[in-house]
């Protein structure tokens, strides 16, 4: 489903990653760690396309880091949901607005809009602050509305990138087992992190290690 | 539909979430558009003034006293056929002497013993050709007829109301581009500090696989918006100034504003425009 060729990625004041292979099959539950700087970042920018391999090639189903043109990216990431340390969410807007957003923007089956944010906040526990604005919640909460967010256009992988980062033990405990549900119902979720205790808690894993913008290790 | 109902929306809730910038870009493009249209207007009726004064610009044809009937008959059936005259008329020797006493209050024949008045013919052109260029042009054209003695016109009047004519319709294009080129960067300038504060929302919507025209939309209603508003106002208070001086101001200033509806539309569509000008102008620059 994802597959890095031979993958280079630097920048000017160091990082990135170089000479990188590695393939994520679907269902896959796969964790990158590393120091800060080690490319863990890199790797996920790459697989949503917001930088390109300077050498070798990444290739997301039928989408190539090659031949992909600029109109087709939002396609690509319409199949590919995120979560952020800072969960990004819309300040402006309430959490049923923030989960919202995402069918309007993927143009996604829009006649049921309502029912279907509803539902996804109610899966996650969410519903009745549907009319909050993402500063009266808690960073769980925040971070449940980005996930929210991230699986309402039902991508095929789910990209984490530090999502426990700015939540407490019991929250990002909370969060990873909401990750592994939604795991278990088939979508592939590839999380970077460096908190190597919550790795523990997946019954079933993949290891991508990275150390000075080199894989060290696969399992 | 729904993705465009949810665009005008948002186009509406951008608007409102720029506060003071928004309602900046308003306020001077209301001013503006004020300017533009009763500078407008006033140019209009500048000009109607100077094509009624125009209307009463005539050209005398002298014709020699030895002149026949025929010769005279021939040349009216000449200008006649001249496109570029609207009217003749002759005006015999007997007429002549007429208008004299009307316009000096005395005989012509009790001064002199004689009528020393020539016959002559009075032509007023069509509108196209009321201008210094077209009136030598006919003249030229007349100076071979034999029986003519003297063509007169006020050469000196007609120059001067055609340079007036013209500094007015250059005073007014320079005021209304200089305004428009104005509020365009205005409502750009302003949609650009909406497009840099929401920076963040931007790079998070296109994570989300938003599109390009999706992100852009509702910057580019914002500034339609922006443009609908500020000309909306400025016919409200166009309405309101030409209704005051209509009903309160016209014995004082001796001017009636006279404005039709299309006016006020012509106005709304122009404000519109020049706010989607604008804002296109700062996706361009800040969303490619």
């Amino acid at each position: 489903m994802i597959s890095f060729n031979n993958v280079s990625c630097t920048f000017s004041n160091k990082g990135g990653i170089k000479n990188t292979n590695f393939i994520i099959n679907e269902g896959d539950f796969v964790f990158i760690t590393g120091h800060s700087g080690a490319g863990k970042t890199t790797i996920l920018r790459l697989i949503y396309m917001d930088l390109f391999p300077e050498i070798g090639e990444v290739t997301i189903r039928n989408y190539s880091s090659k031949k992909i043109k600029q109109k087709e990216i939002p396609h690509l990431r319409r199949k590919v949901g995120m979560l952020f340390q800072d969960f990004r969410l819309f300040p402006d807007r309430n959490v049923y607005q923030n989960v919202a957003i995402s069918l309007y923007a993927a143009h996604y089956d829009l006649h049921d809009v309502k029912n279907k944010t509803f539902n996804m906040l109610e899966q996650l526990g969410i519903k009745n602050k549907w009319h909050h604005k993402p500063n009266e919640l808690s960073g769980g909460e925040q971070q449940r509305v980005a996930l929210a967010r991230a699986l309402i256009i039902n991508p095929m992988v789910l990209l984490a990138d530090e999502p426990t980062g700015n939540l407490d033990p019991k929250a990002s405990i909370e969060l990873l087992n909401l990750l592994y549900e939604i795991n278990q119902n088939g979508t592939a979720v590839i999380m970077a992190t460096h908190d190597y205790s919550l790795i523990k808690r997946i019954p079933e894993y993949r290891l991508l290690q990275v150390s000075d913008s080199k894989m060290v290790s696969i399992t | 539909m729904i993705v465009i109902t949810f665009l005008i929306k948002e186009g509406f809730k951008s608007l409102i979430r720029s506060k003071y910038a928004g309602a900046f870009a308003i306020l001077v493009i209301w001013i503006a558009l004020i300017i533009v249209g009763l500078g407008f207007i006033t140019a209009r009726d500048a000009l109607v003034t100077v094509n009624d004064i125009k209307t009463q610009f005539d050209i005398d044809i002298f014709l020699k006293k030895t002149s026949t009937p025929l010769e005279i008959k021939d040349l009216a059936t000449t200008l006649t056929r001249m496109r570029e005259i609207e009217e003749v008329e002759f005006i015999s020797i007997d007429k002549a002497a007429n208008i004299f006493e009307e316009e000096f209050g005395e005989d012509i024949f009790e001064i002199l013993d004689y009528n020393p008045l020539p016959p002559s013919f009075t032509i007023s052109l069509n509108r196209l050709y009321r201008n210094p260029t077209s009136v030598e042009s006919i003249i030229s054209k007349l100076r071979n007829e034999e029986i003519i003695d003297e063509i007169k016109y006020r050469k000196k009047f007609l120059l001067l109301l055609e340079k007036y004519q013209q500094t007015v319709l250059i005073v007014i294009v320079f005021i209304f581009l200089f305004l428009t080129l104005m509020s365009v960067l205005l409502i750009s300038h302003s949609i650009k500090m909406t497009i840099f504060s929401r920076r963040e929302i931007i790079n998070t919507l296109k994570l989300i696989g938003a599109t390009n025209n999706f992100i852009r939309s509702p910057f580019i209603i914002e500034g339609l918006l922006q443009g609908f508003i500020a000309s909306c106002l400025a016919s409200i208070t166009i309405f309101l100034i030409s209704y005051i001086q209509n009903n309160y101001l016209q014995p004082i200033f001796n001017y009636q504003i006279i404005i039709g509806y299309s006016y006020y539309i012509s106005m709304i569509i122009f404000g519109s425009f020049m706010g989607f000008i604008g804002s296109i102008k700062a996706i361009r620059r800040f969303l490619a």
